[in-house]
């Protein structure tokens, strides 16, 4: 099953990766709008999940979007995101390379879960700023304020908004995975291109 | 040697309901192209050429697929055989479209990527690349970014790529669609360098004038079959009623000049003023003062690349908010945002103007009347496709059509904008003698509708065949303003 | 769109080898995120702190530097001496705003730098001699290319939407979109085939072994660097 790739697999791979971590940063500067930051999650996957779709349908080996993972994380790590957006990323590319080698990387279906399961790689970014800052910075308080003080912080960032961002990762995915499969039959299909 | 022994070519392709279908492309094909031979390839559109340069560097078959019949040899070997991999070492490839070929953003690492990937030691390749500079005069080129280049100076570096590598054989397909008549020369020279090297050379093109002195032999194509085969000397006799009757560009650049009778302008004027601009590079721009222009005719604006003609288109449509000039029309003094109401430019790349499911949604997405009906805009619209012979792809994606389909597609919705003002941008780059010709009445079909048409052009051919005035562009001034001499 | 490393060779006075930036990137981003204000932590985030700052001196990138250290000293500031005395909804906030920026403006600013003082070809070359295989490598090196032309694209399209008068007459934002993506989703397409094919003329191989002319060194001063963030890791986790 593990076929080597070809070089126009590796074109596609980096140029669609391009594409769509392009839109993911426009979408993201958005984000600097502190309502919208809370939204990101869902409207990153909206917009980006339209050319990811078409990324899909061009995807005929395994591996190819574990490698899209990779350099996501390599591209967010040294543009000085912490480390936990790795973990998160190659785990999300690991697991819509699953869900789309079990569609047999031709189902419509599948492809549009997969679109929800790869949004998840945003959690990484976002854990960060939320929860290991969270941890840590607490952490750093008790010896400054005392333990009471850092018990009243903690009930300010509850836990369900992790829980809230991975529902919101996963909507989005699917709504963007929808809307991509709706450009494509009206587009790509018409001319010949998917 | 090249040797190609009944070959025949079909891709396989799918068409809009998802069937495989087959495009012949050539069949029975019989040719030897001798080592050190300068052999040009020609005729229209879909006629074969390019497909012969894919058989000799191997894209055929180890990127195109298809059904393929018959042997390609280099040198005795079958090139279908060999990995492109080792095709690569014997033949390098320059391309049409500058934009997609390179692989890298930096010049340096383009011109050395072949021998890099035939791991050449690096003192080696650095050593080459400073030689071959050297020899074509673009050291200023290395280190660059190659998006800041011009399609010339792109088109420049991918043959310096092949120079550091040197193979035997170098096949162009179209290397000169996007250049101007100064990056034609620089191309020639490279050329003219090449064949005295003892190199093979098999270009694919259309324009044909520069390849004159160089050229061995010439083929002309049709359906996929060789219809003409002419020597070195029979090139050279060939005189402008020869090539028409051939169906191919003529040998020879046709030379424009201005005539001196009626200089004045006769009937309505497009008056440009004050039309100052320059880009935040502070290097590039235009200065025009003041400048008079027919209404109701075809101008031609010419001029180098970087003398400032897309930067003119730009800003007659008004595309550049910060341009304060002012273009007055029907004694209607219009501002940059006017402008946009007013004028309508079809892209060198049409592609980036088109953005509905159908050529006729397309048409009436330029329909901004809002007291018309659907009814009644569906009914104009087939009324203009019908004109521009496209109503039988009303309901076909434009990505399924040709380019000259395209191309006609933004120039209906342009009418269908009903702006008087119609602006083209190099409409026929790239395009054979029929195409041409095509793109020239429709033109002059825009002119009867009353419009007035502005084409940016380096294509004299196209200009003799249908323009009525001419503006020259130099270092963004108008140098020159006059009716065409004919 | 400036994201994408830079396109030419770098001028700075400081040369340092890719691998010593990624090693620093490491250690700051670890520690500055992880951290402890109080300690022996606290002298490492102060020299964690300090690095992006000098090494954004090197590349003569002055004004970003400047403005770094004053966004970084006010929030330790009100961290220091501000917050306590506030309280309430405001304290929140500010103790937020200030928490993510004392954390995560220094790794995001050692990120610029390293984007900003690497070309393309070195990064390249530093990947292959860490043996990084060829299937993330071209990749990489086909998304940096393709950065520049999505802008290009982008641009063209937006003024053929300009021209045609679309952007005001469309009232749904989702056609919008499409009007945008569409075009840009097809020429994505078509350069991806040419590029495809003009690599394979060029003798791209997958798994092919290959040259850089691009020369990258671990010099002296690169050494002392990936020892010292490698120490600072350790001690941070040993505290």
């Amino acid at each position: 099953m593990e076929k080597k790739f070809e070089i126009k697999d590796l074109i596609t791979v980096g140029i669609f990766t391009a594409l769509y971590f392009a839109i993911t940063f426009a979408v993201a500067c958005i984000g600097f709008i502190p309502i919208f930051m809370v939204f990101m999650p869902l409207l990153v996957p909206i917009f980006a999940g339209i050319p990811l779709m078409l990324y899909f349908s061009k995807i005929k080996h395994f591996g190819m979007v574990t490698i899209t993972s990779v350099i996501i994380a390599v591209l967010m790590f040294i543009t000085g995101h912490p480390y936990p957006v790795f973990i998160f990323c190659i785990g999300a590319g690991l697991l819509t390379e699953t869900v789309l080698k079990t569609g047999h990387y031709q189902s419509i279906k599948s492809c549009v879960i997969g679109s929800s399961t790869f949004s998840l790689w945003l959690l990484g970014m976002l854990i960060a700023f939320f929860f290991g800052f969270r941890e840590a910075y607490l952490n750093s308080l008790v010896d400054g304020y005392g333990q009471e003080y850092v018990d009243k912080m903690t009930g300010y960032t509850p836990t369900w908004v992790f829980f809230a961002m991975i529902a919101m990762c996963i909507i989005g995915g699917l709504i963007g995975g929808l809307l991509g499969a709706k450009v494509l039959k009206k587009h790509f299909r018409k001319a010949g291109m998917a | 040697m090249i040797a190609f022994k009944n070959v025949t070519f079909a891709y396989s392709a799918t068409d809009a309901d998802g069937r495989a279908v087959e495009q012949g492309s050539i069949s029975g094909l019989d040719l030897t192209i001798q080592n050190g031979e300068f052999v040009v390839l020609t005729g229209g559109s879909g006629c074969g050429k390019t497909t012969v340069t894919r058989l000799i560097n191997g894209l055929i078959p180890h990127y195109y697929n298809g059904n393929r019949n018959g042997e390609v040899l280099i040198d005795g070997e079958s090139v279908p055989d060999t990995p492109v991999f080792e095709t690569a070492k014997k033949v390098g490839s320059v391309f049409q479209n500058p934009l997609s070929q390179f692989f890298n953003v930096n010049t340096t690492d383009e011109i050395a990527f072949a021998a890099e990937n035939q791991c050449c030691e690096p003192a080696e390749i650095s050593k080459a690349i400073t030689e071959t500079a050297a020899s074509m005069q673009i050291e200023k080129l290395l280190d660059r970014n190659i998006f800041e280049l011009s399609g010339g100076e792109k088109q420049i570096i991918a043959c310096a790529g092949i120079n550091v590598l040197s193979p035997d054989i170098i096949v162009l397909d179209e290397p000169s669609s996007n250049l101007d008549s100064e990056a034609i020369e620089k191309l020639k020279a490279v050329l003219t360098d090449w064949k005295s090297q003892g190199k093979t050379i098999v270009i694919a093109e259309h324009r044909l004038y520069f390849l004159r002195e160089l050229a061995d032999r010439m083929l002309i194509l049709e359906n996929g079959r060789i219809t003409k085969e002419l020597t070195a000397a029979e090139i050279k006799a060939l005189t402008i009623s020869d090539t028409e009757k051939l169906g191919i560009r003529p040998m020879m650049r046709p030379e424009i000049h201005c005539s001196h009778q009626n200089k004045d302008i006769q009937g309505d004027v497009l008056l440009l003023e004050d039309f100052c601009f320059t880009y935040k590079d502070g290097k590039h721009g235009i200065n025009i003062p003041r400048l008079e222009l027919p209404a109701n005719r075809i101008i031609a604006i010419i001029g180098h690349n970087g003398a400032g003609k897309s930067t003119l288109a730009r800003n007659i449509c008004g595309l550049e908010r910060r341009c304060r000039g002012t273009l007055t029309l029907n004694g209607k003094k219009l501002k940059a945002k006017d402008r946009l109401h007013h004028c309508y430019m079809i892209m060198q790349d049409v592609n980036h103007q088109l953005f509905t499911e159908s050529v006729r949604d397309e048409v009436m997405l330029s329909m901004t009347d809002k007291s018309l009906t659907d009814e009644q805009k569906i009914k104009r619209a087939d009324e203009i496709l019908s004109q521009l012979d496209l109503i039988e792809y009303a309901d076909t994606h434009h990505m399924a059509l040709s380019g000259g389909q395209k191309q006609r597609t933004a120039i209906a919705s342009g009418i269908a904008s009903s702006k008087p003002v119609i602006i083209f941008d190099e409409p026929t780059s790239g395009l054979d003698l029929a195409h041409m010709k095509q793109v020239s009445d429709q033109l002059k079909k825009l002119k009867d509708m009353g419009k007035t048409v502005i084409v940016v052009t380096h294509d004299h051919e196209f200009i003799l065949s249908c323009c009525d005035h001419i503006v020259r562009l130099e270092n963004g001034c108008a140098a020159e303003n006059c009716p065409l001499g004919k | 769109m400036t994201f994408g490393l830079s396109s030419t060779s770098d001028k700075s006075v400081l040369k340092l080898d890719p691998r010593t930036k990624l090693c620093l990137l490491t250690a700051i981003s670890l520690i500055m995120v992880g951290g402890k204000t109080v300690g022996a932590e606290y002298i490492l985030r102060v020299i964690c702190a300090a690095i992006p700052f000098i090494l954004l001196l090197t590349v003569r990138h002055i004004k970003s530097a400047l403005i770094y250290m004053i966004l970084l000293g006010l929030s330790v500031f009100c961290e220091g001496s501000v917050i306590p005395h506030i309280s309430g909804a405001a304290n929140l906030i500010l103790m937020i705003i200030c928490g993510i920026l004392s954390r995560f403006v220094p790794g995001y600013m050692m990120g610029w730098y390293t984007v900003r003082s690497t070309s393309v070809s070195e990064f390249m070359t530093a990947m292959d001699k860490m043996h990084v295989p060829y299937f993330i490598t071209i990749p990489f090196s086909v998304m940096f290319r393709y950065f520049p032309t999505l802008g290009e694209e982008y641009r063209s399209i937006h003024d053929a939407m300009k021209m045609r008068e679309i952007g005001q007459s469309v009232k749904n934002p989702f056609t919008y979109i499409e009007y945008v993506l569409v075009p840009i989703m097809m020429s994505t397409v078509r350069i991806a085939d040419e590029l495809s094919a003009a690599s394979l003329t060029k003798g791209l191989c997958a798994g092919g072994r290959r040259t850089h002319i691009c020369q990258i060194n671990i010099r002296l001063y690169d050494r002392l660097l990936i020892i010292g963030a490698l120490a600072m890791i350790v001690l941070f986790f040993v505290f």
